[in-house]
This record gives structure tokens, C-alpha cells and sequence, in this order.
């Protein structure tokens, strides 16, 4: 008997509670989708961002926001603000559009150059890193002159100017060079004293955007561009699974021979001697490929194991010294894109420095074996 | 010569003293049957009092060799050709033996008399010995077996339970043939009195549940009983839950199902449904189909209906709360797709999808209650038209048309009746907590609907039972059914007696 | 039926409860907070599990001396009414500001990320409403919930393997990699992450097989400092040291580098999750204190819980500028850790007091 009254009781009082905050619900859902909230529609979501150097204190910002009334002319919509900070030309973009802009879905920003060597490129960075409504999936990239010009001009053959650059700037295989950096790679690789940080680098052509070769950091600044050359051998050095087709040309001084691989799958093992005065990293790099195309001495004559382990041998002799030119050249420039100093960090107790870094890469010695294998040269022998 | 006479004296004046027996006997009798006769005429008048204005009943004289007896049986619920079989043609033939076949009840107790004669049973007054017998001659017209509308298989058996107890109860027993399927009778409803059977297994059932259903049903204090549904409603832990405790069903081979696991049944006269208790709340996504199907096709139509039920409350609010609050859980083409058809709608989105749910609930209303041949073209008119025409005024969106007719669907797969409609109605809170917070206000009213449901009880044992599995074992008849072989043992929640 | 029965605590409620005490809000910037000590961090929530175990013992031994009575009344009993009195409002007080501090947590987090233009009032008060009706059907009702919490937010584990994919394992080395006082800074900081195992002090009486409670309490243990494990070892592998210092929150972004075909951002779905961890810690520590405040009045009302909860909506809404609040909470933090240390003391007065009786 007494349970049934507790339960009673307990009834009536949660009939009150409910009653109440069905009342405070229903007056709340009026309230909150009117006035404060912005439906769908009226957002203006902002697909890419490109920053221009104008001069010390001020840069120029590019938006494109994509456009889907019918009525509209053009895909989407671009607006261009000077300024010195990135929120208040944010602001000031959003009074030039009838819509909120908003940043919750960007999915690419543009560097000019100029901006991205003078070592203003991580603040920027930083800025959106903090702010919560971004992804950290948006992609980052360099361009050549001016990310408006890239912005407002006209692609006809291409789709929308969000999807275009982020379908060339997103992984594919046959831009496998392209290390696919987004923020928080970005942060991550400017943070980390054992890497500098590499970014695509776009440059435009007539009437479309072509990814030219990767842009090199070294601390803040960048420096250099690569070739897609190198910034496939960067991409393999750091594990990269599937790699693009890649063109050799071997034996340049007798008898010229031209081929390509494709289907490559590569595995990279390293080793440290752990000595800091004098650094020696011994790399084994492994590739697997099928032999698509050959122009040469040894045409015809390829049908041996035999004949294809020679020409495997002079495949790894081109790469190495390859890889080592270019080693070479980051022990000049003293930067590691790749990270191979990690590998000395692993050993180290104590905290380690950016200059330690340099150290390291400076003293570098490389002992690089290749090893090619071609698994078949297609269906014919 | 005078032995002669003292023999003929002495004989005249036994035969003298026999006739003055006898015929003091017959005045005895004579007197007795009139003091009798008296009484059962006033006890007549009495009844006829108590039933003035009722003309199914009908009394009639009947002169048989034990003197005259009134029959008293009710017209409407005894078939006519019952009367003649069982009472009027032994009656008028052998009166003597109807005292062997009939039963005798006590002519003061005016309440049973009535009730006795309400429920269907002839009423035979003997009025020389002023003695009542009574003859269950209960025939009213029912409905013939027919296959279940609401709950039908594709395989296993098509019969289901009518509105008469004794069919529903002996659907049960040709499956159940064991002399330990016990079964309790109760009148309840002090209107209505109708009658209730609580039937268990004896060797099986838990003693504590019996005792706690028993006592239950003894409380309860309700004018009328037109369906089991209202006696449910009244005996359940926490009537004020959306989420219904006590399993209803129209299937025998359910019942038997449950019986034979250690539950608890109650049949009601004229109602077609029979409850369980205890359950589960996974047993309500539960169709005994299942069992008939091979284990394969009966774990993935469980999980269908499994995640559907929560599917169905979740696909229309996050819907609202993508568009409303967090338009960057969507990926970027769908979202691209999404602005360009809610470019037209003039109305935010949790408005658009209430108004549209509310559109779908009139017209289920509507459909179920029109004739059926109105019913179709009016249900073809209302979705197809009505659907199409807003899209294209521009008064909802094509996306959520999709959205709102899949979860109407998924919200129709749990094979109990009660259980979608619940569902219906946790709907409308998660689209309103939704329009207000986003997926916030979401996961607010789903930490609410899981402290709920995890305080639900069904006949005292926890609602959510498998979640802490009371033996490995129920864990094989859960979400996911395995092979027949494996599913000897009862389930955890009927706390069953060991053998 | 279900108000004469008192409740029964039976393995699997104690394990969870345990477990889901403990897991809050803590995991969510515990990289960031054990970032003193850099990339050795990973090691550290095996060592607050051995603490956490050790300091437990202590706690079951002075419960199974009084079986029946939760820490309040063990208090009143060994140390006389006024001081034990007086003790118990203390610990209510610490208990409700703690709980004041991990909605506040939860709050502001969902401002920053998921609702970033509403006041929090309302959302506040719909997420108290939750609490009091979880704590109202008793501690198996909480119990239960924690069990039901545990099985739903677990699978958000395998949302790291993304972050899995692109870390490298050669952060890990050099293993043990600091000094002293970073390790002092980290634990200090850190162990606010594994405080709430001590509440089975005020739900013992309840548990059904009190021998094994140590058993199941140790397991519960391990079940957290695995997860927290798992989570500080992938954030290790994922981020660069500056990132670990700096980030708050930093076991979101770990969750920002996956993606699903449907859902983009998981970090908001999952946020938004996050709700019944904090439900469920929280429920408990109302309970808790609802079970303190009956044991100083010696009655049972049910508006003890609404008062506490009106207490620590105040908290949420006093005007104070928050560095104070930050402070608050910091001291409030440091008198819990001496909670933490309170049994050992229990256990002395207990001994002594056999002592005196026994000669």
C-alpha cells in the first residue's frame, strides 16, 4: 500500500516537472530559432581562403563561397578585403555578402609566395588552428603570384572552384609527391624541432591550376621550391605506401634508356648508430613495381631474369645516387623535411632543440641501399 | 371363529393405520410442498424484481413428474437449440436424474442467483422441494478462428485468439498438453464482472511473481473492463511510462512460447489479446517468426528491428540539429545539396519537420479510421500528392521527405502494436530537445530515455534486464538468435524453478 | 515493491560504477595536463593505477571493519559526534564543489565547440533535470546507467585508429625521459583525472559480495587506466610536444583526423556523447552528498537533493571573474587529495581504539 502512495506522490511531482519544462521547451524553441540562430540557407560557408602580401601590415583576403540559388550566374561567389587581421577581414568580407560567413566547412587555403617567405605563413595558421569551428582536415597550399587571381578567374571545363582545388589538392596517386598538408600536419611539422614543414605549391596556368612541385620550409620561412622529383623521394623516405609512377632516365653518358615503373609500393627501414657527434643513418628503401614502358639499348633484350636484375641494379645505382644529390642538398640548406633526426631523438635523453636539428642534419653521413623489384612487365614477355 | 375376527380387526385396523400414515404423509408432503411453493414463489418474485425490464430474460413453468420448476435462463446468451438439447427434453422426460447432472446453489444468496443468471447459466427451481440446481448451458455467438490481421507470419501457425476465454484457452491447451498448466479464474470490474484467468506452469513459474500478480489484480478497483488492455494499464509498475512493460499478443503459439518459459499469461473474456508477464524490453522486438526462420535471417531481422527502433528516433532530429546548429558534421556535397533544396523553404528546419511529422500522424489517423475502400485512395491522395505538391510549393524540402517517410517506416517494425507507437512519441521529444540544443539537447533526451527505461520494472524485476544478462546464456537469444540447439535453458527473467 | 527492498549492489554494478566515476572530463585534456613531462607521459596512467590501487586498500580494509555503514557514519562513530560531524560537512563540501567544477568543464567545452552562440543557462538546467532524476531512483538506477554509458561511449575508441595511422611510434622513446619535478607537476595535475574510486566508501553497505569487493573495484580501476592508456599513448604518437603543452582538449583533435563516408566531424558527435560520462560521474557525487546531508540531519527528505542541486547551479552563476573560480576549484582540488589520504587516518584512530578497548 505504502509503495502505491510513494509512487503517487512521486507521480504528481513528476507530472509537475514535466509540465514545466515542456512549457519552458515549447517557449524556447520559438525563441531560439528565430532570432539567434541562422537556418541553412542564409549561412555562407566558406569553401576556400586565399591570403595575398601586400605589404608589411596589411594582406589582401580572398573567400569563395558557393553559390545555389538558381537565379545565381556563376557557381560561386568571390569577395576581396584588405586588412591586417584575419577576424576583421572576416568581418568585413560578411558585409560585403548578403549571407553569415562562416568557416565551419573551409576546405583549402591558399599562401601567396611572398607571404609564405617572409615567415608570416604560421600565424595565420595558428589563428584557424585555435578556432574551434574549423576542421583540422583543410587543406593548405602555396601559390606562385596572387591566390585572388587563381580565385577569380574562370575555369570552364572545371567544376566549382572549391571542389577543383580540393580534388588536386587531396591524395591521389598520381600526384603522390604531394605531401597533403593540412593544419594540423602544419602545425605539428612547425612545432616539432626534428622536421621543417613542406606544402603543395600551385602555380597557374591558362585555364587551369597546376600543382608544380612542393614549397620548402626551413623554421618559419620557406625557402625553396622542389621538384616532383624530389618531393617523391621525400614522400618515400617517409613511408609511403603507394607512390606515383616513377620516370628514370638511366645511363645517360652510353646508350640513354628511358623507362617508367608504375604500381609502386615502397617500405623503408632506418637505422641510427645513436652517436650524435658523428651521425650516420643507414636507410634500406624497397620498391616494388611493374615495368610499363622502355626506350633503349636493351630493347628486346628484356626477357631474362638475368637482363631484369641488371637493369634492377641500375635502377637502384640511378636512385641512390639520387637520393644522395639530394641529401646533399638539404645538408646545405641544413633542413629535414623528411624527419630523419627522429631517429637520433629516440636515443636522446633530455630535451631536444631545433638546433640540434641543424646539428644533426649538418653532420649527416647516408648509407642508402635501393632495392627495385620489377614484379612483370605487363601481359606480353 | 373368533381367531377369524381378531385377525380381520387387527388387519382392517392396520390398513386403518396405513391410509391414516399415509395419508397424514400426503398431508405432510402436502404441507411441506405448499410451504415450499410458497418460498420459491416469493424467491421467483424476488428475481423478478431484480430483473424487472430486462426481456432477454425468460421464465417458463415446466410440469414434470417431480412437480412443476421454473426455468430461468437469459434468451441472448443460451443458443436455443442448447435449451431444447439440454434442459427442456430431459426435463420433461427423466426430472428425477437432472438432480445428478446439475449443480445446487442456495436460493437465499440473491447476488449469486443474479449473477448466475447473467453469466449465462439455466436456472432450474424445483418448487415442491424448493430447491435450485443450475446448468452451465453459456452459447452465445462467437467469432470462428480466423487468422490474425495485426500479427501475421508468413510461416508458423495462422490461428489467433477470438473474444471467447474458453476458445482462447483451449487454443492454449491443445498446445500445452501437461496436466501442470495451471489456470486461475477471477471476476473483476464491478460493473462489468467479467471474467479473468491467470494461467502459469506450474513446475516452471516463479512463486513470487504469482504472489505479486495475485495480489495485483485482487486491488484493482475499475468499474469497467471492456479489454485487457485497460486491466494492463492498471496492474503495471509505472503506468505513467510512454514504454508499455507487459507483452500483449493475439498468437497462441507465443503464449505457449512464454508459458513454457516460466511466465505468466492473463486471458480475458471478450478481449482478442492475452498479456505476459514479466518481459524485457528486447523482447518487444522480438517476433516469434524469429524462432521459425533459420538463425541467420532471424539475427539480421532482429538487428533491422533492433537499430531501426533507435534509428527511427534519431534520423528526423539530426536532421534538425545538422541544419540548425552543426552544419559541419555533413560532408561538404551533401550539404551543397541540402541548402540548395531548403533555398525555397520560407520555414527553419525544426518547424518544416514538425510540420511534416504532424502531416503523417493525420494521415494514419485519418486512414485507419476511414472505410477501406475510401482509406486507399485517400492514403495514395494524401502521401504522393500532399508529398509531392509541398515539395514543389515550396513548403518543405525533398531531402526530408525521404528522411521522414524511411523513419515512419522503420517506426512500424516492432511487432507489438504499443511499442511503435511509443516510439512515435519519443520522437516528438527528440525533435523538440533537438531544435532547441542541437545534438546536445539530443543526447540530453537519450541519457533521459536510458535513465528511464533503466527504471522501468515489469512485475518487479528490472525492464533492461540483458544488459546485465542474469545468465550467459539469455545472452543467446538476445540481439542476435543462435542456432535452435542452443536455446534449452529459460531466460534469466522468468527466475525460473530449478528442476 | 521498489522502496522496501534496500538496493543490491551486485560485480557488474560495482565494476562500472567504479569505472564510470572515474571517467569524465579528465580524459579529455589529460595529455595536456601530463605535458610536463613531454613524450614520456605515455607511462603515467599505469603508475596512477598502481597509486590508485594502493590507496584503495587502505579504504575497503576500514569499510569491512563497519559493514553497514558508509564513511559518514564510520566517521561519527570513531571520532565522536561533533568532530565527525563536522568532518562529513566537509567532505559534502568538497563534493559539491567538485561536482560544480566538471559541469562547469563540460559547459564551457560545449560552448567553445559545439554551441558556440547560446547562453549555457538553459542547457544547464535541462542537464541538472537529467541529474536529479537519475539520482532520485537510487544508487542501483545509477549503477546501471554507468554500466549502460560504458558500453555506449567504449566504441569511441576505435575512432582513434586514424590518429593511430598517422602518428609514429618513435615518439614513445627515449622512455623515461624526465625528472623529478616534471613527474611531481604531471601527477599532481593528472591524478584529478582518477579521483572517484574513493566513493565506494559511501556505497559499501550496498554491495551484495562485500568479500570481493576489492576484486571488483581493482577492476574497475584497471578498465579506466587502460582506456587512459590507450588515449595518452595514441596523443603521444599523434602530436609534437609544443602541440601536447598548448592544446587544450586535445584528445578532441586526435578525433578530428577521422572521418566517416556520413559524418565528417566526429569530434561533435562525439562531445555531444561525452554527456553521459559527466552524467553519470556527476549523478554519483550527488548522491553522495545527498546521503552526507541526510546523515548530518539525521532525516530523510526528498528536497535534499533539489537544495544541493540549487547549490551548484549558484555555483555555475556567481558573478566572479575566473581566475578566482580557477583558484576555487584549485584548492578545492588539494583538500580532495587530502580526502583521498583520509582512510589511512581512519584506520589509525580504528586501531587505537581496539587497543584501549581491548586491555
Amino acid at each position: 500500500m505504502c509503495c502505491t502512495f510513494t509512487e503517487e506522490k512521486a507521480g504528481a511531482a513528476m507530472k509537475k516537472k514535466i509540465i514545466l519544462l515542456l512549457t519552458v521547451c515549447i517557449c524556447l524553441t520559438a525563441c531560439s530559432s528565430k532570432e539567434k540562430k541562422v537556418p541553412l540557407e542564409d549561412i555562407g560557408m566558406v569553401g576556400v581562403m586565399a591570403i595575398d602580401y601586400i605589404d608589411e601590415d596589411l594582406f589582401r583576403l580572398t573567400m569563395t563561397i558557393p553559390q545555389f540559388s538558381e537565379d545565381a550566374k556563376e557557381n560561386n561567389e568571390s569577395f576581396t578585403v584588405e586588412t591586417d587581421l584575419l577576424s576583421k577581414g572576416i568581418i568585413e568580407i560578411e558585409s560585403l555578402s548578403d549571407k553569415k560567413v562562416v568557416l565551419n566547412q573551409l576546405q583549402v587555403i591558399l599562401i601567396n609566395e611572398e607571404f609564405a617567405r617572409l615567415g608570416q605563413t604560421e600565424e595565420i595558421i595558428r589563428f584557424l588552428y585555435r578556432n574551434s569551428e574549423i576542421g583540422n582536415k583543410v587543406l593548405i597550399a602555396v601559390v606562385k603570384e596572387s591566390g585572388e587571381k587563381i580565385l577569380s578567374a574562370k575555369y570552364p571545363d572545371k567544376p566549382n572552384i572549391n571542389f577543383y582545388l580540393n580534388d588536386l589538392l587531396g591524395p591521389s596517386i598520381n600526384t603522390a609527391f604531394n605531401p597533403n598538408t593540412n593544419i594540423h600536419d602544419f602545425m605539428y611539422t612547425q612545432t616539432n624541432p626534428v622536421f621543417d614543414s613542406i606544402l603543395p605549391y600551385l602555380t597557374k596556368k591558362e585555364d587551369e591550376i597546376e600543382l608544380s612541385g612542393i614549397a620548402l620550409y626551413k623554421a618559419k620561412s620557406m625557402i625553396k621550391v622542389l621538384t616532383p622529383q624530389e618531393g617523391l623521394i621525400i614522400q618515400s623516405l617517409q613511408n609511403r605506401k603507394n607512390l606515383m609512377p616513377l620516370y628514370l632516365t638511366l645511363n645517360e653518358n652510353n646508350g640513354e634508356e628511358k623507362l617508367l615503373l608504375d604500381l609502386l609500393n615502397s617500405r623503408v627501414n632506418m637505422k641510427s648508430n645513436k652517436d650524435l657527434s658523428s651521425p650516420k643513418l643507414t636507410i634500406h628503401l624497397k620498391l616494388e613495381g611493374t615495368l610499363v614502358e622502355y626506350k633503349g639499348v636493351k630493347e628486346g633484350q628484356l626477357n631474362t631474369n638475368k637482363d631484369i636484375s641488371k637493369l634492377q641494379n641500375e635502377i637502384n645505382q640511378k636512385l641512390e645516387s639520387d637520393i644522395l644529390n639530394f641529401m646533399e642538398e638539404l645538408k646545405e640548406l641544413q633542413v629535414d623535411p623528411v624527419g630523419l633526426t627522429e631517429n637520433f631523438r629516440m636515443y636522446y635523453n633530455g630535451d631536444w632543440s631545433h638546433k640540434k636539428t641543424i646539428d644533426v642534419i649538418s653532420k649527416l653521413e647516408l648509407d642508402i641501399t635501393v632495392e627495385t623489384i620489377i614484379f612483370s612487365t605487363g601481359t606480353l614477355k | 371363529m373368533k381367531k377369524l375376527g381378531n385377525l380381520v380387526r387387527t388387519k382392517i385396523r392396520a390398513s386403518c393405520k396405513e391410509t391414516e400414515q399415509k395419508e397424514s404423509k400426503d398431508s405432510n408432503t402436502q404441507e411441506k410442498n405448499n410451504i415450499n411453493n410458497l418460498q420459491t414463489e416469493q424467491t421467483i418474485n424476488e428475481i423478478k424484481k431484480n430483473l424487472a425490464r430486462v426481456n432477454d430474460f425468460l421464465f417458463k413453468k415446466v410440469v414434470t413428474e417431480e412437480g412443476i420448476v421454473t426455468v430461468m435462463y437469459s434468451n441472448s446468451l443460451v443458443e436455443k437449440m442448447i435449451m431444447q438439447v439440454m434442459v427442456f427434453i430431459p426435463l420433461t422426460n427423466h426430472a428425477n436424474q437432472i438432480h445428478q447432472v446439475a449443480e445446487e446453489i442456495n436460493p437465499l444468496d440473491m447476488k449469486d442467483v443474479i449473477l448466475k443468471i447473467t453469466s449465462g447459466q439455466t436456472l432450474l427451481y424445483f418448487h415442491d422441494k424448493n430447491v435450485l440446481l443450475f446448468i452451465d448451458t453459456y452459447s452465445p455467438p462467437t467469432r470462428s478462428i480466423t487468422s490474425s490481421e495485426t500479427e501475421s507470419t508468413v510461416i508458423g501457425s495462422q490461428d489467433s485468439f477470438t473474444e471467447s476465454m474458453e476458445a482462447n484457452l483451449s487454443l492454449i491447451r491443445r498446445r500445452i498438453r501437461n496436466p501442470m498448466l495451471k489456470n486461475e479464474n477471477f471476476v473483476i470490474g464491478s460493473e462489468t464482472n467479467t471474467n479473468i484467468s491467470i494461467v502459469y506452469m506450474d513446475t516452471i513459474v516463479n512463486n513470487d511473481y504469482l504472489d505479486e500478480l495475485r495480489t495485483r489484480i485482487e486491488r484493482v478497483d475499475y468499474p469497467a473492463f471492456t479489454d485487457i488492455s485497460l486491466l494492463k494499464q492498471l496492474i503495471e509498475d509505472n503506468p505513467l511510462s510512454p514504454f508499455p512493460q507487459y507483452y500483449m499478443t493475439v498468437r497462441p503459439d507465443t503464449i505457449s512460447d512464454y508459458l513454457t518459459d516460466g511466465r505468466i499469461v492473463v486471458l480475458m473474456d471478450n478481449s482478442q489479446a492475452a498479456l505476459v508477464c514479466p518481459v524485457t524490453f528486447f523482447e518487444m522486438f522480438v517476433s516469434v517468426e524469429d524462432y521459425y526462420n533459420r538463425w541467420t535471417t532471424a539475427s539480421l531481422l532482429r538487428m533491422l528491428r533492433f537499430f531501426g527502433f533507435f534509428l527511427t528516433i534519431t534520423i528526423t532530429p539530426a536532421y534538425v540539429s545538422a541544419l540548425t546548429f552543426h552544419p559541419e558534421i555533413l560532408p561538404y556535397e551533401l550539404l551543397v545539396n541540402l541548402q540548395e533544396s531548403r533555398s525555397k523553404v520560407p520555414f527553419p528546419p525544426i518547424f518544416e519537420v514538425l510540420f511534416i511529422e504532424l502531416i503523417i500522424e493525420v494521415l494514419r489517423e485519418a486512414g485507419s479510421r476511414m472505410p477501406a475502400k475510401v482509406g486507399q485512395t485517400i492514403g495514395i491522395v494524401g502521401g504522393i500528392v500532399i508529398g509531392t505538391a509541398a515539395v514543389e510549393a515550396g513548403l518543405i524540402s525533398n531531402i526530408l521527405v525521404v528522411l521522414v517517410a524511411t523513419s515512419a517506416l522503420l517506426s512500424f517494425l516492432p511487432p507489438i502494436f504499443l511499442m511503435s507507437n511509443t516510439s512515435r512519441f519519443v520522437r516528438y521529444i527528440f525533435i523538440i530537445s533537438a531544435g532547441m540544443y542541437g545534438l546536445y539537447g539530443q543526447m540530453l533526451a537519450f541519457a533521459w530515455l536510458i535513465a528511464h527505461l533503466l527504471s522501468l520494472k515489469s512485475l518487479g524485476t528490472p525492464f533492461m534486464t540483458p544488459i546485465i544478462p542474469r545468465k550467459a546464456t539469455d545472452l543467446f537469444d538476445s540481439v542476435i538468435r543462435f542456432p535452435t540447439a542452443f536455446l534449452k535453458r529459460k531466460m534469466g527473467i522468468s527466475k525460473s524453478q530449478k528442476k | 515493491m521498489s522502496g522496501k527492498k534496500s538496493p543490491v549492489l551486485n560485480r557488474f554494478h560495482v565494476i562500472f560504477l567504479t569505472q564510470n566515476i572515474m571517467f569524465g572530463t579528465g580524459i579529455l585534456s589529460l595529455p595536456q595536463k601530463l605535458s610536463s613531462l613531454g613524450y614520456s607521459q605515455a607511462l603515467f596512467p599505469l603508475l596512477f593505477g598502481v597509486i590508485a590501487c594502493l590507496t584503495l586498500w587502505p579504504i575497503i580494509w576500514i569499510n569491512s571493519k563497519y559493514e553497514n555503514d558508509n564513511l559518514f557514519r564510520i566517521n561519527e562513530k570513531l571520532l565522536g559526534k561533533w568532530l565527525g560531524k563536522s568532518i562529513n560537512l566537509l567532505i559534502v563540501a568538497v563534493y559539491i564543489i567538485f561536482l560544480s567544477s566538471v559541469i562547469n568543464n563540460y559547459t564551457t567545452l560545449i560552448q567553445t565547440s559545439a554551441l558556440p552562440e547560446q547562453s549555457m543557462v538553459v542547457p544547464l538546467i535541462m542537464l541538472l533535470l537529467v541529474l536529479v532524476y537519475i539520482v532520485n531512483g537510487g544508487i542501483t538506477s545509477i549503477a546501471r546507467f554507468c554500466m549502460m554509458t560504458f558500453f555506449l561511449i567504449f566504441p569511441t575508441i576505435f575512432f582513434l585508429r586514424w590518429a593511430i595511422e598517422k602518428g609514429e611510434v618513435t615518439h614513445l622513446f627515449p622512455l623515461f625521459n624526465f625528472n623529478g619535478k616534471e613527474a611531481l607537476e604531471a601527477m599532481k595535475k593528472g591524478y584529478l583525472s582518477m579521483l572517484g574510486y574513493e566513493l565506494i566508501m559511501f556505497y559499501y553497505p550496498y554491495i551484495a559480495n562485500k568479500k570481493k569487493a576489492f576484486k571488483y573495484t581493482t577492476i574497475g580501476i584497471w578498465i579506466t587506466v587502460l582506456l587512459y592508456f590507450i588515449t595518452v599513448l595514441v596523443s603521444v604518437m599523434y602530436f609534437s610536444k609544443w602541440q601536447l603543452e598548448n592544446v587544450e582538449y586535445s584528445v578532441l583533435h586526435l578525433l578530428k583526423a577521422g572521418e566517416l563516408p556520413f559524418i565528417e566531424r566526429i569530434d561533435i558527435f562525439v562531445i555531444t556523447l561525452w554527456v553521459l560520462a559527466i552524467l553519470a560521474t556527476a549523478s554519483a557525487y550527488l548522491w553522495t552528498a545527498k546521503k552526507g546531508l541526510e546523515s548530518l540531519r539525521n532525516k530523510k527528505k526528498s528536497s535534499h537533493v533539489y537544495i544541493l542541486t540549487l547549490v551548484v547551479l549558484l555555483f555555475e552563476w556567481m558573478p566572479l571573474n575566473p581566475g578566482f573560480q580557477e583558484k576555487f576549484y584549485e584548492i578545492n582540488y588539494n583538500i580532495y587529495y587530502g580526502i583521498l589520504g583520509w582512510p589511512i587516518v581512519l584506520c589509525v584512530v580504528h586501531l587505537l581504539k581496539k587497543k584501549r578497548v581491548r586491555p
